[in-house]
């Protein structure tokens, strides 16, 4: 039995109230350390709530700001993932998830995709990231972390796995919407993030742990039903939706060997097959290659030509 | 649960449990953020009102929402019987304001001229019916002064798409815990919420004139409204596409013009934009942040 004993902070910050959620942040910490916590999860942009609008640029922080040292002071003996928004030296601003551990800030992931569509405006005020990197952490796996909307990306999960990650982190602040009746437990967002997450999980092989805040900003409630996945697919742990709390989950990093015994997706996966297909296409898509799978009067983008009957002569 | 008979489309059919959650919080979130911690609803006897005053009272308790009953001298007294039904279940604080000497002072009655002067006499229905939802607002207004409360709005989202509100009258309010709810789904959670059955059964109505119904003028049901809006706004079909699934055509043209039409309602007065800065274009900050809380 190899025992990570994780708290999942579901918690409702204080839109553009820094440091109140910091202290919040450093409460928990307390609590969870006391519950004998090995990994505290904190959501997407935790430190700063999250519809910040023109507030993005007033609550930035730099990497080597003094509230977050001190944040990372009260890791002694813990790994936590706290968010906040991080500008650059360039001056972009950034969602940023951040690994703490044993009083050191030792990786930041800068969220990749941006939603900027429907209710979302996220591009418009914050510049995406450009790596993405597994972390080996002091609890002895690694450490694949990503922010809300990047696990929206079929190859998020996958190369954080194939980077070495064996327990991958979520941080989300999602919003709710779709109360149809005939939803899993009647939300649809809660529906489609629950099906993504144990569908990783299972591919991956590696444990999901997904935390998502609660509380209300301006129209938007989001949803809790922060969730731990084993890497057999299924939920260890699925949090209440939209209570506030701190929800100590415990589970065995030995299953991750099991599962990939069982069942080797990740041994058997074909990275440099993706590679060479990727890089096919990605010169196809430029117009550097003509598109080889398409029928030849196919239009750019799609590889079926129009039927014929379809064409019209002048 | 409610024995009342209505119809619910299929498709419109929401948790209404995970909904009262939804909007609980809502409600809380709203105030809190506002530095408030008691609403005003104003009571017209119709369901949506009634919903409203329910969900506060179970988000916030009953002692701290004051419902205010605003009659005008043609307004239905089963209305006012069936507002203070609301009143009494929910114990809630209550006022009764007449607005008759408010709209009458400015259209005149029984042959007095008003302040409008003798033009007042030929105001039509539509006119005073408009008048009189913005005396309410106004009312509701001075009213959260006084009971030191945040005004919560009662728009339904069917009556939002097709423009069937008064501007800067019953659609004024701080904040709207059912605007995104279709007339089908206010249904829904008023039999789960408890409301009296007559109020969930009665034909609703603006109370413009006497005997006035909604459907009579719109001249469909509200289930066939919400479920072809429901269709054509939340599921992105086409007209055509509407038309090929069975809706009827002119059903489809009058949803679609009415939708449009009321585009300008929905939306806040657009500003001419002078300066480097201008709110709403690209001064874009939260309504509620640090620093903007009552003290």
């Amino acid at each position: 039995m190899q025992t990570l004993r994780i708290a999942l902070a579901q918690i409702a910050p204080r839109l553009g109230g820094f440091d109140e959620n910091l202290e919040r942040h450093r409460a928990l910490l307390d609590e969870a350390r006391a519950g004998g916590a090995d990994l505290v999860v904190f959501p997407e942009l935790g430190l700063t709530g999250y519809l910040l609008q023109d507030l993005a640029g007033e609550l930035a922080i730099r990497l080597d700001d003094l509230r977050l040292a001190d944040l990372a002071a009260e890791t002694e003996g813990l790994s936590a993932v706290v968010s906040f928004v991080e500008e650059s030296a360039d001056h972009r601003l950034f969602i940023a998830a951040a690994l703490l551990e044993d009083g050191r800030l030792v990786h930041v992931h800068r969220k990749l995709f941006l939603p900027t569509y429907g209710l979302f405006d996220e591009r418009r005020f914050f510049a995406p990231g450009d790596l993405l990197r597994a972390v080996p952490s002091r609890l002895g796996v690694g450490l694949g972390i990503g922010v809300c909307e990047d696990f929206w990306h079929l190859p998020v999960p996958q190369l954080l796995a194939l980077d070495g990650a064996q327990v991958l982190v979520n941080v989300s602040s999602s919003p709710g919407r779709d109360l149809a009746a005939t939803n899993e437990v009647g939300l649809g967002t809660a529906s489609s993030w629950r099906g993504l997450m144990r569908t990783y999980a299972q591919l991956t092989t590696s444990f999901v742990v997904f935390v998502n805040r609660v509380g209300i900003e301006e129209s938007i409630s989001f949803w809790g039903g922060s969730e731990v996945i084993g890497p057999d697919g299924a939920a260890v742990f699925s949090a209440p939706l939209y209570d506030e709390g701190l929800y100590p989950v415990e589970v065995d990093l030995a299953e991750v060997r099991r599962s990939r015994i069982a069942l080797p997706l990740l041994r058997d996966e074909r990275p440099e097959l993706e590679i060479r297909e990727l890089g096919r296409i990605v010169a196809e898509r430029a117009g550097l290659a003509p598109d080889a799978t398409a029928d030849e009067r196919a239009e750019p983008g799609l590889d079926v030509a129009p039927p014929a009957s379809s064409i019209v002569r002048p | 649960m409610t024995s009342v008979a209505f119809e619910l489309p299929t498709e419109l059919a929401i948790d209404t449990d995970v909904a009262r959650r939804v909007i609980g919080e809502f409600i809380r979130g709203q105030l809190r953020q506002a530095g408030f911690e008691r609403a005003v609803v104003g009571l017209s006897g119709g369901i949506d009102s009634a919903l409203v005053a329910y969900l506060v009272a179970e988000a916030i308790g009953a002692e701290r929402l004051l419902c205010v009953l605003m009659p005008y001298r043609t307004s239905s007294p089963a209305s006012r019987t069936d507002a203070e039904e609301v009143v009494r279940r929910l114990g809630c604080a209550s006022e009764l304001i007449e607005i008759t000497a408010m709209v009458d002072g400015y259209f005149g009655a029984d042959g007095a001229a008003g302040a409008l002067g003798p033009e007042g006499a030929e105001a039509s229905p539509l006119r005073r019916g408009n008048f009189a939802a913005r005396m309410r607002m106004a009312v509701l207004y001075d009213r959260s002064v006084t009971w030191r409360g945040l005004v919560v709005g009662t728009g339904n989202k069917t009556e939002s798409l097709i423009g069937y509100t008064t501007l800067f009258g019953d659609s004024a309010c701080a904040f709207n815990p059912i605007g995104d709810l279709y007339k089908s789904q206010v249904r829904q959670m008023a039999a789960a919420m408890g409301v009296p059955d007559e109020i969930i059964a009665k034909a609703p109505s603006a109370d413009l004139w006497p005997g006035q119904t909604d459907e009579a003028e719109a001249g469909f049901s509200y289930p066939e409204l919400d479920r072809l809006l429901f269709w054509l706004v939340d599921k992105r079909r086409s007209p055509e596409e509407l038309v090929a699934k069975g809706f009827p055509a002119g059903q489809v043209t009058w949803a679609t013009r009415a939708l449009a039409g009321a585009e300008f309602k929905r939306q806040v007065p657009p500003i001419a934009k002078l300066g480097p800065r201008t709110a709403g274009i690209d001064y874009l900050y939260p309504r509620r942040r640090p620093g903007s809380t009552r003290t």
